[in-house]
């Protein structure tokens, strides 16, 4: 019965800790997002999730991140990588390098997901050059598969270099529904973007 | 050094070669059906999992892949043994190959890239088969419906607090299949006799466990690592170790000393089709040293082809260092000389030489890019770069 008891508060505890910290992001302006000089005016409410990624990502979401989700990378450091590794010893990550052009940022999007998440069938479907927060810098789009439920998702990211940082903000949800659903106003809160 | 130890106790274990008559199989009972309720329950699940995998995007569906993988295996374990057998090979880039108690063989198109001849492939699906015949499974599930408890717990757990639980979720799943170390060498035994008695050498098996290793090794010297600590990693940790593996397996190939053709051009013939997208997928798993082993493995079999110097020159400008991109503009040099004439080669060349600082030179290769693919999906941010 303690033992039964021990389990129920043990999976309560797994459960509810992360959801309790998350937050609402109020429509106006958001600095300092993903503890960098990264901000944004989102016209729209948007939640704040408490799991990072990493020591300069964030997430956003609308109805959870398995159904939309934005994630910002702030000011990634050459040396360093997109986000944390799970297994850094068997599947390290791979680093952003130094001059590196604006056509090597979603290929390195796609290798940190393959390594990451063994997303074995990942596509970039179009790359074009764009102005972020007036910088030069890349919008791309891709589609991929994750092994764990096979789900055929789509995503659109803009990224540019300023200096030796990265600045990558990406939108991804399910391609069926939910990625036309929610996608202006992601491209909305991009034209925001300031670093 | 750890070679040279390894090839002498490789050679030990062969001592001399003595042509025998091949080894006598087990009687084989076709259209097998389970017989208890635990094994009629191991169906029905392995059945379920087969109409999902049916379905799913990561098959591959290339005709003449899927043919050779089964002209393989019939060869191997012989026609009427791989008649009931559905094969699928999957697109997960790693070294795998497994079969359910029902009789559905899955094989990763990672197995396709290191197998280097026919009689490699065979090796690894004829052990597969070796655990169906053996009925392994049945043992096995046992413990799994432990684990698939644990299992949809984990995903809820994962699920709602944002961790990617996949990884532990895959590494269960793999568990599934795993067997004891016995039965591990009994499918050894059954496989090598495959094998001795199809026209495929067995000594074809421990070869490909010796490239296993090598591999591994030069995966972890590149991350900076030490080599061969620990062979049993993922799903081979439940094998036997790795090098008793090796040793044993070519101490049985000797005694059965047969002879034959491990057909090395017909497995080359065999992946062609695929093989751009095996070695891109193998590109962007962010492992330069087992990728680099693997592709000179592929060079010594069929010399450096133009695919095999793009894909080399696509490995060094991934990992991006300074002089790898100066080394990755010579292999695209070379590769476009030997022949390659994906434009993806030009677009290589201009991005590794503009990262180099040799910006007209780029210039100039990713001008052909664009002109031998104009429509490419990055056209436009090439074209940025080269207003630049």
């Amino acid at each position: 019965m303690t033992k039964r008891l021990l389990i129920t508060a043990a999976l309560a505890a797994t459960l509810a800790g992360p959801a309790l910290a998350n937050s609402l992001v109020a429509p106006g302006p958001v600095p300092r997002i993903a503890r960098s000089t990264l901000s944004a005016v989102p016209g729209t409410e948007w939640n704040r999730l408490s799991a990072r990624g990493g020591k300069n990502v964030e997430i956003w979401t609308l109805d959870g991140d398995e159904l939309n989700k934005v994630t910002f990378y702030g000011g990634v450091l050459v040396g360093d990588t997109l986000f944390r590794a799970a297994d850094r010893k068997n599947a390290p990550l791979p680093k952003v390098t130094p001059n590196m052009l604006i056509t090597d940022i979603p290929a390195l999007l796609e290798s940190s997901y393959r390594s990451q998440y063994n997303t074995t069938q990942m596509s970039i479907d179009s790359q074009e050059p764009t102005l972020v927060a007036g910088h030069k810098g890349i919008k791309f789009t891709y589609s991929f598969v994750r092994q764990d439920d096979e789900l055929q998702r789509k995503g659109e990211a803009v990224g540019a270099f300023v200096g030796d940082r990265l600045y990558l903000v990406s939108y991804e949800a399910p391609a069926i529904h939910f990625f036309d659903k929610d996608v202006a106003s992601f491209r909305q809160l991009a034209t925001t973007l300031k670093f | 050094m750890r070679f040279a130890r390894l090839a002498l106790l490789l050679a030990a274990a062969a001592g001399p070669a003595a042509a025998k008559s091949p080894p006598p199989l087990p009687t084989y009972t076709p259209a097998y059906e389970p017989s208890t309720v635990d094994e009629r329950g191991l169906w029905g699940e392995a059945d379920e999992e087969e109409r999902k995998l049916r379905d799913s995007p990561l098959v591959v569906r290339d005709e003449t892949v899927n043919a050779y993988v089964r002209r393989v295996f019939c060869t191997t374990v012989g026609q009427d043994r791989c008649k009931p057998v559905r094969i699928y090979v999957v697109e997960v880039p790693r070294f795998n190959a497994m079969m359910a108690p029902n009789g559905m063989m899955v094989v990763w198109s990672g197995l396709l890239l290191r197998a280097r001849s026919e009689a490699e492939l065979g090796a690894v699906l004829g052990h597969e088969f070796a655990h169906f015949e053996l009925r392994h499974g049945l043992a096995a599930f046992k413990r799994a419906r432990n684990i698939s408890d644990a299992l949809s717990w984990i995903g809820v757990a994962g699920g709602l607090s944002g961790v990617n639980t996949f990884g532990l979720q895959w590494a269960l799943i793999g568990s599934f299949y795993r067997f004891n170390r016995d039965q591990e060498r009994q499918a050894d035994e059954l496989g090598l006799k495959y094998l001795a008695a199809s026209p495929y050498p067995a000594g074809a098996m421990p070869e490909l466990w010796t490239h296993v290793m090598a591999e591994d090794d030069a995966t972890k010297v590149a991350r900076g690592r030490k080599p061969r600590q620990h062979y049993s990693a993922g799903f081979f940790d439940t094998h036997p170790t790795d090098l008793d593996r090796a040793v044993t397996l070519t101490k049985l190939a000797a005694k059965y000393g047969d002879s034959g053709d491990a057909a090395f051009a017909g497995h080359r013939t065999g992946v062609t089709p695929v093989l751009p997208m095996l070695l891109a997928d193998q590109i962007k798993l962010n492992d330069f040293g087992g990728t680099d082993y693997i592709l000179g493995q592929l060079a010594q079999s069929s010399g450096w082809t133009s695919d095999l110097l793009f894909a080399r020159a696509e490995l060094y400008r991934a990992r991006g260092n300074p002089r790898d991109l100066v080394t990755a503009a010579g292999f695209y040099g070379d590769a476009i000389r030997a022949g390659c004439t994906a434009p993806e080669a030009r677009r290589g060349l201009g991005l590794s030489l503009m990262r180099s600082g040799l910006a007209s030179d780029g210039r100039t290769a990713l001008a052909e890019y664009l002109q031998l693919k104009p429509d490419a999906a990055d056209a436009k941010a090439i074209q940025a770069l080269l207003a630049n």
